[in-house]
């Protein structure tokens, strides 16, 4: 640990990563609150963000809890919900093939939505995978420090900041801070208008399952029209 | 069975299952090569998945099922054009939030 906290790939990539961290604060806030309602105690609340450190999983595993469903309904739904995981796991899969798999099993426990989305591009790129690995180790540990340290705070201090001042809205801009620079292709803005549309429309599905499906339904078509451009690009 | 105990066997099993979503494919392509079919579909995955998962944060307000929420909305598109051209996350929250304010105070919602 003293070793990588040297590393400076690993000190910038956790230094990045700190603008995105305040802007999940109210989110982490909220997975505290809805874990203390839930009647857990501070050790499994502090279980819940250390282990399983996914907030859409935590506020389902909880208010399912709250409302006394079955142990297999809870953790099929929280399973659903992290299936995503899957599919950033294959994106990020062909950059990491160099590394250890002690290494791999590092990143794989702090791969996040932020982390992924922070790091895929300077992944992409090329470039020494190992110090693309440590930058994403150091921002992984910057979210994962910053959650339990949020998961507490809202445990025992409650939901601090008024509802009035709508900061849950940062958690959409963080992401839309990481999604939108990506956007510079014809077939990657009709990856994400496709996906946009599909998850509005399938909302009615259950246990959250429009997010993978309109995800999936995405990614298939910016292929599709990757394909169709470069049909035509050959002509 | 006891509140205690099934809040546990919730943090075991679905950490256990998450992790293995997360380890998935990293753990399997480790060995063998990726398909050039798959190689090209994952560089849609950051926009599709991340739009899917912000579209329905910024679409509906939470709490209220099935209510549009234009402030939001708006903001949203100005956050996205800052993060288009300025790349920076900070910038990004900064100019949606003022947005996001400016857009309620003038619709009266505040004060």
């Amino acid at each position: 640990m003293r070793r990588l906290a040297a590393d400076a790939d690993f000190r910038a990539g956790f230094a990045e990563m700190v603008p995105a961290c305040i802007g999940l604060v109210p989110f982490g806030l909220v997975c505290g609150v809805g874990a203390a309602a839930a009647g857990a105690s501070p050790l499994a609340a502090l279980g819940l963000s250390a282990i399983v450190f996914s907030g859409a999983a935590q506020i389902l595993a909880v208010q399912l809890l709250a409302a006394g469903a079955p142990l297999a309904v809870i953790v099929m739904t929280c399973f659903v919900a992290g299936l995503r995981f899957v599919i950033y796991s294959a994106a990020m899969a062909p950059y990491l093939r160099p590394l250890s798999p002690r290494f791999q099993r590092g990143v794989a426990f702090l791969l996040t939505d932020q982390a992924f989305a922070a790091s895929v591009r300077r992944l992409s790129a090329g470039g020494n995978p190992r110090a693309a690995g440590l930058h994403f180790l150091g921002g992984g540990f910057a979210l994962w420090s910053m959650w339990q340290v949020t998961n507490m705070a809202g445990y025992f201090a409650g939901n601090v900041i008024p509802a009035a001042w709508s900061l849950d809205f940062a958690v959409p801009l963080c992401f839309i801070a990481l999604v939108a620079p990506h956007l510079r292709t014809a077939p990657t803005i009709g990856a994400a208008l496709v996906a946009g549309y599909a998850v509005i429309a399938l909302s009615a599905l259950p246990m959250k399952l429009n997010l993978i499906v309109a995800g999936t339904i995405g990614i298939v078509s910016g292929t599709l029209a990757d394909f169709a451009r470069e049909r035509w690009t050959r002509r | 069975m006891d509140a205690t105990l099934k809040l546990w066997a919730v943090i075991a099993i679905v950490g256990v299952l998450n992790y293995a979503s997360r380890l998935s494919f990293i753990a399997i392509f480790a060995r063998r090569r990726v398909p050039a079919l798959l190689e090209r579909a994952f560089r849609y995955v950051p926009a599709a998945m991340l739009t899917a998962l912000v579209v329905p944060m910024v679409a509906f307000v939470p709490d209220v099922a099935g209510s549009v929420d234009a402030p939001r909305i708006l903001a949203a598109a100005i956050a996205a054009v800052v993060a288009f051209y300025t790349r920076s996350t900070l910038r990004t929250i900064v100019a949606g939030m003022a947005a996001l304010w400016l857009l309620q105070w003038a619709l009266g919602r505040i004060g």
